[in-house]
């Protein structure tokens, strides 16, 4: 057991060492090693057996797990990014009590937090919140999350542009993925909201600096715009006139249950 | 410590784990997500998806340890049948043994499904159904783990409803209790196993079984071996016993009476003339030998016991005598005359009959109506069925001859009733009665008729001796009455028999077209065909719907549906041809064709299809019949029915509840059922006559040979037939069924019963066939002898190697009073009115104003409910005098009754009794088999005493002077003619 245990710290320096190198093919290689090794340890979940160094293998376990969400958040594998995450969750979740709490636990979650509103997840990202304690709110790593996401919700787009200060150097990969998000929501309401736009209020407006991005954009993601005459035409983006929801309709019902509610009581 | 109880809150992480690239790290994943499947079901359900992608995936080396994740998880969503596929695609990781919910469900859902393919793919043998051999060997698993553990019993109910006789046969073979293990085995075919085939076929593995022992149980055999029809075996095993020692001669003799009583005609006929085949040569020929004389089909065991008993030939004269003397007693004992007439005896000399409630009928009717008159005839001829008494008749001469035409031919008819089973004598007996020898002798054609109808009622399945002179006079007779008569006794006499010539004979009269005549022979061509699912059934039918005749129409809807009796799917077609017909006459024959083909079988598809037509035919006839015929199908069950068709019995139409009720009293009769009494209790008085009249018959059947004590409700069923019979304001069919019901209740001279199944388990064909053709007396009441087909005597017989009854006597642990005879009415109507006074006996005074008025029954009875009206406290009256009841009760305990009996060879044993009958130790004879019921041999533990015999006294010698005198008198008052029968007499 000891041995093993030897063995897969050696295994972690090895990573460690490859990855200061930035081989991350032979990271990779070595994390799964490791992952494999791990999984001969009998103390880690879900046996929980009370092994004499069980305190050791599971702080060991949560380290290597932690270098493979940050792994391969380098890696930009976002599977294998909530691959790890879930698993490290597991970790943070089911041992509190047993081990100390890993400094890089907010970090991460954070993270994750991130990668959730990049990914315009809304929906789960509170559902990790809600999970977290009280007392994490006010680690700045998760206190900026869910400002983000607030200014985010608000539409203050700007606000989140503008931050630039990051309370972490991970965080950075996933602020460039909310900028796309953001842009897409911009993109999405512009195609609302206007019939068209001159390109360079678009410019403004889509937060590119030069035309040649906006082009480019429009010609990966946007097929159904049109540029003519130095502006943008939404007209092909206007969905059809709705037809599904009866706002009146809906309304007045609603209006009826309640007075009949209020005569039921 | 409080670690200890950590456990992991979510599945999540294994489930990333599995998605992760590397295959240890899936299979670690998978390998804790099957330990905790119990818990995070709900979580993996969702990934579910993705293992099955894994089970999928060829390459992947722990396919099955996904399956069976997938397996547990479909499981606890309740997807059985996905569970099943998947549990079976996990192959040996599936755990038969483990003891889980999960593995239970599982497996016995496998056992159900494999069960289900087994016997659909024996059922359409033409299609191969896809059977996986994946289910196919965790099955085998679940067998051989049983047969491991010693639960064989489950491992052989198992094997059965799988048809696997291989494994059967293993357990068997592989159980301690080889024996048990058998019977258990036989029990299980009769009762669980639907289908006729595979019962046949596993009957057919368990005679394999039997014969492979060193001391092979030759009882069961051979009940097996009727049950296959293989008459050559049984033959062969006969002839072997009765050649060996005194023992095995003994068992020979009481393997031939226990298959006698299971009637199958035919095939004890086969049996006999086979045994002929075996012994002519040998005793012709004995220097011949072997050649010829071994069966080639008696397996080799019995050949070798054949030579080595041929190997000492000639020189022994003895030894052959005495074979030649057991092989006739053996022939005396398959042909039935033996037991029937050691039953006549019994019956003769146990008659216990009351002729006072015969008197009490008789004066209390009308003159003039015919109905119940012919009912009292009848009802005396039930009462004595069997018993060669007919003392009523003989005292009643002048009150006989009211009967006219049809009520003479009835009457007539019911001489064969009573002297049912007199073999030697019957034709004598009837003789004053018969056609005169083609002239036309100026008998009444309607005591002809009656006269040959009655020779066949004599001579029921045992009718080698009387079918000549009987075709004889169908032949020489052109009234259709005497024609009628001859058929009927023609087919009764010559049940199931096939025989050709006696079918064309009949066939010819059933051509004639004459209304009266034809129905006669449309149910004597099926009493002659029962059971052989004869393609003449196909001709009846197509006569049937030639003809105009709506009497002929029924009687040869009923022959076609004896002809299926106890052919199970093999008579589906004609059934399903019969109950599509546009004729609703056919239709109610129809249903008579189910119940007969699947007698005794509860099967569900045939009850079913009852069910159906019961409810939704449009014709009463065929509702009637069809709730009626539930009656048949479940008297195996007879718990089953009064449930069943309770809901039937409270039917705003009448004809349904009659069904019912009748129902209830052909599937529980002679059973005395609680919940049966239940359900009748209330149709008693109904408030359509006929309905009561079938209530009154079925409450009989089942109350036959039960008494007070047993259960108190017979007494007051005794009470209320008296007073319907009493009563002029009655109806006459409720009278008549009131009439009928007395005699049902204590027929055969009270030690008989209504017994559908043999005790070996097997149907009484001529029991069912008689009953069945009993409940036709709705249409023609001299059908109604036809119930005492269904008659067994209970009796138990001892007999030793003479087939001669030794003195010996039996214990009975139980209360004499249990099953003793009901007080005979000169004391129950003694009861009836000293129970009035009683009442009274707590308060005097009103005793002594009652004792004047105690010259009327009836007067008095009228007075006290006026008074019990009057009086102001009648609840009093009431109550003091059940504290009299409770006090005559206290008064009886004191003197306790003992708790057991002895009883003398030959002994009325109720069925019921029978688990309380003991062989008294000490006693000279040892029964043969185990069983204390109908004819036991009796092994001789002292064989240099003297033997000490009952004194038999023989209705034979005495009969000749009854009969004589009977058949003398009627003789007189009804043809005047010199008293012939002094001739016959010796």
């Amino acid at each position: 057991m000891d041995g093993e245990l030897d063995e897969a710290i050696r295994k972690l320096a090895w990573l460690n060492f490859d990855c200061s190198r930035n081989e991350l093919g032979s990271c990779v290689a070595r994390l799964t090693e490791l992952k494999i090794l791990l999984t001969k340890f009998p103390s880690l979940p879900p046996t929980f057996q009370m092994t004499p160094n069980a305190v050791e293998e599971l702080k060991f376990a949560r380290v290597v797990y932690e270098f493979a969400v940050i792994l391969s958040m380098e890696m930009k594998d976002q599977e294998a990014f909530e691959r790890d995450l879930v698993q490290l969750k597991g970790f943070y979740m089911d041992t509190r009590g047993m081990i100390p709490p890993s400094p890089d636990e907010y970090p991460i979650l954070g993270l994750n937090l991130m990668r959730l509103l990049a990914g315009n997840r809304i929906a789960e990202f509170h559902t990790e919140l809600e999970l977290l304690p009280l007392g994490a709110l006010h680690h700045p790593c998760i206190k900026y999350a869910v400002e983000l996401e607030q200014a985010f919700m608000e539409g203050t787009y700007r606000l989140i542009n503008d931050r630039k200060a990051v309370p972490h150097e991970s965080y950075r990969y996933f602020m460039d993925l909310l900028a796309e998000t953001i842009r897409d929501e911009i993109a999405d309401c512009s195609g609302q909201a206007y019939d068209h736009l001159p390109v360079n209020d678009a410019m403004e407006m889509l937060m590119f600096s030069s035309d040649q991005q906006l082009l480019e954009y429009i010609s990966e993601r946007q097929h159904e715009w049109e540029v003519q005459n130095c502006s943008v035409l939404f007209h092909m983006a206007k969905s059809q006139p709705r037809v599904g929801v009866h706002s009146f309709k809906l309304i007045k019902q609603s209006l009826c249950y309640a007075q009949e509610l209020e005569q039921v009581v | 410590m409080a670690a200890a109880a950590v456990m992991v809150s979510s599945a999540s992480a294994l489930l990333a784990m599995l998605q992760e690239p590397a295959a240890e790290l899936k299979l670690h994943a998978l390998s804790n997500l099957n330990s905790l499947v119990h818990v995070f079901w709900p979580e993996i359900s969702t990934s579910v998806p993705a293992i099955e992608s894994l089970y999928e995936d060829e390459e992947f080396d722990q396919r099955q340890l996904a399956a069976l994740v997938v397996s547990k998880v479909f499981y606890y969503l309740g997807e059985l049948n996905d569970s099943l596929s998947y549990a079976l695609g996990a192959g040996p990781l599936f755990d038969v043994s483990e003891d889980s919910d999960y593995a239970n469900t599982l497996l016995a859902r496998a056992l159900d499904e494999y069960a289900s393919i087994r016997s659909k793919a024996s059922k359409a043998t033409g299609e191969e159904e896809m059977m996986d051999p994946r289910l196919e060997v965790i099955v085998e698993r679940m067998l051989d783990k049983c047969i491991l553990d010693g639960k064989y019993q489950q491992a052989m109910g198992m094997a059965v409803e799988c048809r696997r006789l291989d494994k059967l046969e293993e357990a068997i073979t592989r159980s301690d209790n080889l024996h048990g293990a058998l019977s258990y085995c036989i029990n299980l075919s009769h009762q669980y196993v639907g289908h006729r085939e595979y019962r046949c076929e596993i009957l057919r593995c368990l005679v394999k079984i039997y014969q492979t022992l060193s001391d092979p149980d030759y009882l069961s055999i051979c009940q097996c071996l009727m049950f296959l029809d293989e008459h050559e075996t049984v033959a062969n095993i006969l002839y072997t016993l009765f050649s060996g020692g005194t023992d095995d001669t003994l068992l020979a003799y009481q393997i031939a009476f226990d298959l006698v009583e299971n009637e199958n005609q035919a095939f004890l006929l086969n049996v006999r003339n086979h045994l002929d085949t075996l012994c002519i040569p040998k005793s012709a020929l004995p220097g011949a030998q072997t050649g010829n004389a071994t069966d080639p089909s008696g397996d080799t065991q019995m050949g070798d016991d054949v030579d080595i008993m041929n190997g000492s030939p000639r020189v022994v004269d003895p030894i052959e005598e005495a074979r030649a003397d057991r092989l006739t007693k053996i022939r005396g004992i398959l042909s039935g005359e033996t037991s029937i007439q050691l039953t006549l005896q019994f019956l003769y000399s146990h008659n216990r009959s009351d002729l006072l409630i015969l008197k009490t009928i008789k004066q209390a009717l009308e003159m003039r109506n015919s109905v119940c008159h012919s009912a009292t005839i009848c009802s005396n001829a039930i009462m004595h069925a069997g018993t060669t008494v007919d003392t009523f008749l003989r005292e009643n001469l002048e009150w006989l001859s009211r009967a006219t035409n049809w009520a003479k031919f009835s009457a007539t008819a019911g001489l064969g009733v009573i002297h049912r089973g007199h073999l030697q004598q019957g034709r004598a007996l009837m003789a004053p009665y018969l056609p005169q020898g083609g002239a036309a002798g100026g008998g009444s054609p309607y005591s002809e008729g009656g006269a040959l109808y009655a020779l066949g009622l004599i001579h029921a399945n045992h009718g080698e001796g009387i079918t000549h002179f009987l075709r004889e006079s169908l032949r020489n007779t052109s009234s259709e009455v005497v024609q009628h008569g001859a058929c009927l006794g023609l087919g009764l006499a010559g049940l199931g028999t096939a025989d050709e010539e006696i079918f064309e004979d009949i066939k010819n009269v059933l051509y004639t077209d004459s209304a009266v005549a034809s129905e006669a022979a449309g149910i004597g061509l099926g009493l002659l065909m029962v059971g052989t699912a004869t393609e003449k059934a196909g001709e009846m039918l197509a006569y049937a719907h030639d003809t105009q005749h709506e009497k002929i129409i029924r009687g040869l809807a009923l022959g076609i549906a004896l002809t299926v009796y106890g052919r199970e799917e093999e008579a589906d077609t004609l059934i399903e041809q019969m109950t599509r017909d546009q004729d609703p006459i056919l239709r109610y024959g129809g249903m008579y064709a189910l119940a007969l083909a699947y007698r005794g079988t509860a099967n569900n598809k045939a009850i079913h299809q009852l069910l159906h037509f019961a409810v939704s035919d449009v014709n009463d006839d065929v509702r009637r019949t069809a709730v009626l015929a539930l009656g048949f199908v479940l008297y195996n069950e007879p718990e089953q029915t009064p449930r069943i068709v309770s809901l039937l019995s409270e039917s705003y139409n009448p004809h349904v509840r009659y069904g019912a009720a009748l129902a209830v009293g052909i599937s529980c009769a002679g059973t005395g059922l609680n919940d049966a009494i239940s359900l009748l209790e209330p149709l008693t008085s109904d408030v359509v006559d006929f309905v009561r009249q079938g209530a009154l018959i079925a409450m009989a059947m089942v109350m036959i040979q039960t008494n007070e004590s047993y259960d108190p409700r017979v007494g007051t069923f005794r009470r209320q037939l008296e007073k319907i019979v009493l009563d002029k304001h009655e109806d006459t069919m409720s009278k008549m069924g009131a009439i009928l019901a007395s005699g049902i209740l204590d027929a055969g001279g009270r030690n008989v019963t209504i017994k559908l199944k043999s005790r070996s388990k097997h149907d009484k064909l001529t029991a069912v066939v008689g009953l069945a053709v009993f409940t036709q007396f709705w249409y023609w009441y001299p059908l109604t002898y036809f119930i005492s087909l269904a008659f067994s005597p209970t009796a138990i017989i001892g007999l030793n190697s003479d087939l001669q009854m030794p003195k010996l006597e039996f214990l009975s642990n139980a209360k004499p009073s249990l099953f003793d005879y009901p007080k005979p009415t000169t004391q129950q109507t003694a009861t009836a009115t000293v129970k009035l006074p009683t009442a009274i006996l707590s308060t005097y005074a009103k005793a002594k104003s009652r004792a004047s008025k105690k010259d009327a029954e009836k007067a008095q009875e009228k007075a006290e409910a006026a008074e019990g009206k009057a009086e102001a406290p009648p609840s009093e009256d009431a109550s003091t005098s059940m504290q009299v009841d409770g006090v005559a009760a206290e008064k009886k305990a004191p003197e306790p009754e003992p708790t057991f009996q002895i009883l003398a060879n030959p002994a009325r044993v109720l069925p019921a009794q029978e688990k309380f009958i003991k062989f008294l130790e000490s006693s000279r004879y040892e029964p043969v088999k185990g069983a204390p019921s109908g004819f036991v041999l009796l092994r001789d533990l002292r064989p240099e005493d003297a033997e000490e015999l009952v004194l038999a006294d023989t209705p034979s010698t005495v009969a000749t002077n009854v009969s004589g005198a009977a058949a003398a008198s009627p003789a007189v008052e009804e043809e005047p003619q010199p008293p012939q029968p002094f001739e016959y007499s010796p």
